[in-house]
């Protein structure tokens, strides 16, 4: 009864884990559409300055929001989908529960004190931003720098919530034993879609083994 | 419980780290200094531990700047600290040198999203098939473009695992040279520019990223170059390990009408041009023919446009140099061949304008971008020519000659070879060769350029996609309409799932700079760089002797660690101490990248290995995999000695062109 119990109090928690997944996903997501915007703006602006003769001003300011919007919103979504950059000495070799008494003794180490203090610093950063009301300084009566300074508490924010989410996945992992699931997402390399992609089969592969053979026995 | 050789291994290598730290520490007298150099190794062994680096950084360099500042003023320590930090951060949200590695990036994923390599692999592996080892030469130089233009390694090794793999097999190569073509050209793009890994390091050293992309060039093609170079010397020397490829594998099939003109002689262009003027053949139309004509004759016209553009240029009064002059000359069918051209007149330096080899392997008219020519009209037409060089008639000489030399050899094989490389090589060789000719000639920042180049790489890929659909087998093909519909549907998904990638790669390299910002600003504030000046200082050193030392750290870092990771926290380390020794932090980051090819070859770790393993055949073990790379580390060392001791190779296009 007893263990019913906690399996159905992880499975309940293994859904709000990936509520707050997807909550993460679909912002970084949301975000990262502005690389489309930042491609679309930038080659507009080299084609009016080379080819009209009619540079903007506010261009350059525009672009770096544009990147430094994209790449803060995004932080939340790459934890969530384990895609910071990890060193992979040792930690590949240990067992789950090994993994998850790593992480969970430095994200209480490392991860919050960082996070939280990058949050709440951010806050006031902005607020003081929007307190004077401040403009891009690069140019004259450039555009409003304090929706852009926002960002930093709010993607912190973001970025806290999915560590915490992360926490939650630690302390299940070392309660059960192996780490609960995440929902898939597009990888960099995707064997199977390249696969589909060339047209190769994996009884091509297979067959081809014949040559490998023939070679050894020589 | 019994531990594994591979936690072995990394725990000793911890302790290595950690116990010199606590047994050298003066516990007694620990200065902020000391505390940096604690906070450097546990560093690396945070890093080793495996947890997200980005957030090991940022939550050791708060730690440790509070304590540097509280030793200052303890009132005013988490004020600070907080100041720093959010500083850092909006520093690296609006670094104008990081705002090209998303749009590198997005780049990337694009032109491997637009499903050419098989094409480009099929084509360059029928205009090689006469070298000696054809296949891992076309594997190496298919991997060149393409990794340089996508630069995601995995990427470019799985496909040509794929794709290359199967093919050298089958023609009887050997395992070991196979899968060391492979790997070692999918680890090209690192190295080749437009790469994100000079971006980065530009970003670490306040290099310019203009400048490290012109001095990575030649090492990068010197690189693949001495790869092929290999390859043709094994494969003469011992053909057993890469037999000639059977006939049947060389043939190309020839068109209706190229058979039916062929009763014309073996040469395309005499057979075209009897074709075209006097008697049609039997079953062939005079569109057909003057189309075939046209491509045939499109080498010619390129290198004469070239010749034109050249003539310009140099008879043109100097101070005057100005597009126009060129673009007439070329006509719109060269506005491409104009578009590298006109660099020479826009950054008015008068030396590059030696540079317009008409030899180099040059794209064809495309006539991808025509500029209006009113708009490159100029105010005041050039008033006085000057008469010719001599090396322009020397130029003038070779140019005529390759055009000759050209049309003797054009049977009709060699047509249907071109026109494939025509449409799979030379449309991304020419956005590459855009996007690096202008940042490095000046006409575009390399954000601009990474901007255009993204949206190249989408219309290269809609070019691919539609074709891929129009020409679909003919049970499923489709009629136009639906092909349009079809391709505009892959495109979503393209830049759908480009623009997720690239969102969270960029946010990992750009959060890594988040959190190296605050932890190399505690660093230094501890005055643990002082330090390590101090004590490399009073080694006394030779030049070469640091050189040595910097490059062997590196090198065995980049066992362990990735090369982010290594570039953006471990750079600024050895940075500082480049001018005591009077070493060009550009020619180190050249040194740097050369270097870190390595450490994608070097076994245990080497990611490429691991990717090809995935596509081969069960019988390919990893040893064999890496036994193979290994000649072709040997000649990345051989690079990298080169590179130390001619350092022109690098230098010399940097210097020429923006007179450093």
């Amino acid at each position: 009864m007893v263990f019913f119990f906690c399996r159905h109090k992880i499975h309940a928690m293994q859904k709000l884990l990936l509520f707050v997944d997807r909550i993460s996903t679909w912002v970084g997501q949301a975000f990262s559409f502005f690389i489309i915007a930042l491609t679309l703006h930038v080659s507009w602006e080299v084609f009016s300055r080379y080819a009209l003769d009619n540079p903007r001003a506010w261009a350059f300011d525009v672009m770096i929001m544009f990147y430094g919007t994209l790449f803060m919103m995004a932080g939340a979504y790459t934890l969530a989908k384990n895609g910071h950059v990890r060193g992979d000495v040792i930690y590949g070799f240990f067992s789950p529960r090994a993994q998850a008494a790593v992480d969970l003794t430095l994200y209480i180490l490392f991860f919050l004190p960082g996070v939280i203090a990058l949050t709440y610093a951010g806050y006031f950063y902005a607020a003081e931003s929007w307190a004077i009301n401040e403009h891009s300084n690069i140019t004259s009566e450039g555009p409003p720098v304090y929706p852009f300074k926002t960002v930093i508490p709010l993607a912190g924010a973001f970025v806290l919530v999915q560590g915490i989410v992360e926490i939650i996945r630690c302390i299940i992992c070392l309660k059960t034993g192996t780490w609960p699931s995440r929902e898939e997402d597009v990888v960099e390399v995707d064997v199977d879609k390249l696969k589909q992609e060339l047209h190769v089969k994996d009884e091509d592969i297979q067959k081809l083994d014949q040559y490998v053979v023939k070679q050894e026995r020589k | 419980m019994k531990l594994r050789k591979e936690l072995w291994f990394g725990f000793s290598l911890i302790a290595l780290i950690i116990l010199p730290t606590l047994l050298l520490m003066p516990w007694g007298h620990l200065t902020n200094g000391h505390l940096g150099l604690m906070m450097l190794s546990l560093i690396v062994v945070g890093i080793m531990m495996g947890f997200p680096t980005a957030f090991t950084l940022m939550g050791m360099g708060v730690f440790f700047a509070w304590l540097a500042y509280r030793s200052v003023n303890p009132a005013l320590a988490n004020r600070q600290v907080l100041d720093l930090f959010v500083q850092r951060t909006y520093g690296v949200m609006s670094n104008d040198v990081l705002i090209a590695i998303p749009l590198f990036l997005f780049m990337g994923y694009l032109v491997e999203r637009a499903q050419l390599i098989d094409k480009l692999f099929k084509s360059l592996h029928l205009a090689l098939a006469r070298v000696p080892g054809a296949l891992a030469v076309a594997t190496i130089v298919t991997c060149a473009i393409f990794a340089t233009a996508t630069g995601i390694v995995g990427a470019v090794v799985t496909l040509m695992g794929l794709l290359a793999f199967p093919a050298m097999l089958k023609a009887g190569y050997n395992v070991k040279v196979s899968a060391g073509a492979i790997t070692a050209g999918g680890c090209l793009g690192i190295l080749i520019p437009p790469s994100v890994l000079l971006i980065v390091y530009g970003a670490v050293a306040g290099v310019s990223v203009v400048q490290l992309y012109a001095g990575a060039f030649l090492p990068g093609f010197m690189l693949a170059g001495l790869y092929i170079g290999y390859v043709i010397v094994l494969a003469k020397l011992r053909p057993e390990l890469m037999p000639p490829l059977p006939a049947s594998e060389r043939r190309v099939e020839l068109p209706s009408y190229a058979q039916a003109l062929r009763q014309y002689g073996s040469n395309a262009l005499a057979g075209l041009s009897r074709a075209f003027t006097g008697r049609a053949a039997p079953g062939v139309g005079k569109r057909t023919v003057l189309a075939q004509l046209v491509v045939t004759l499109s080498p010619a016209l390129f290198i004469l446009a070239i010749l034109g553009a050249t003539y310009h240029s140099a008879t043109s009064p100097e101070a005057k140099t100005d597009t126009a002059g060129l673009i007439e000359a070329g006509g719109a069918i060269a506005a491409d061949a104009s578009e590298s051209e006109q660099s020479s007149g826009l950054i008015g330096a008068p030396e590059a304008e030696e540079e317009n080899k008409p030899q180099e392997v040059a794209p064809p008219p495309q006539a991808e971008e025509k500029k209006p020519a009113a708009d490159a009209q100029p105010a005041g037409a050039p008033a006085q020519k000057v008469p010719a060089p001599l090396w322009f008639w020397i130029v003038l000489a070779i140019g005529v000659a390759t055009i000759a030399l050209i049309y003797w050899l054009w049977s009709w094989e060699r047509l249907e070879v071109y026109k494939m490389l025509l449409i799979s090589f030379f449309p991304l060789a020419i956005l590459i060769l855009m996007v690096l000719g202008s940042i490095v000639f000046g006409l575009a920042t390399p954000s601009e350029a990474a901007a255009v180049g993204g949206f190249g790489g989408f219309l290269l890929a809609a070019a691919y996609r539609y074709t891929a659909h129009v020409r679909a087998p003919a049970d499923q093909r489709a009629g136009q309409g639906k092909a349009i519909l079809a391709t505009v549907k892959d495109l979503g998904t393209i830049l759908k799932e480009s623009s997720f990638l690239t969102a969270k790669t960029s946010a990992m390299v750009c959060w890594l700079f988040v959190g190296s910002g605050i932890f190399s600003a505690a660093f230094a504030l501890l005055g643990g760089q002082e330090l390590i000046e101090k004590w490399v200082l009073s080694l006394d050193m030779t030049p070469v002797q640091f050189m040595m030392l910097a490059q062997f750290i590196i090198f065995i870092l980049g066992w362990p660690l990735e090369w982010t990771e290594i570039i953006i926290i471990f750079m600024p380390i050895f940075l500082p101490l480049l001018p005591h020794f009077g070493i060009d932090p550009l020619f180190f980051g050249l040194l740097v990248a050369l270097n870190l090819q390595t450490a994608f070859l070097s076994p245990p770790v080497a990611m490429a290995a691991f990717y090809l393993k995935g596509v081969s055949p069960p019988h390919v073990t990893l040893n064999q995999i890496f036994a193979g790379m290994m000649p072709f580390m040997g000649i990345q060392l051989i690079a990298l000695v080169l590179l130390y001791v001619f350092p022109q190779i690098g230098l010399w296009l940097p210097q020429m062109l923006y007179a450093r």
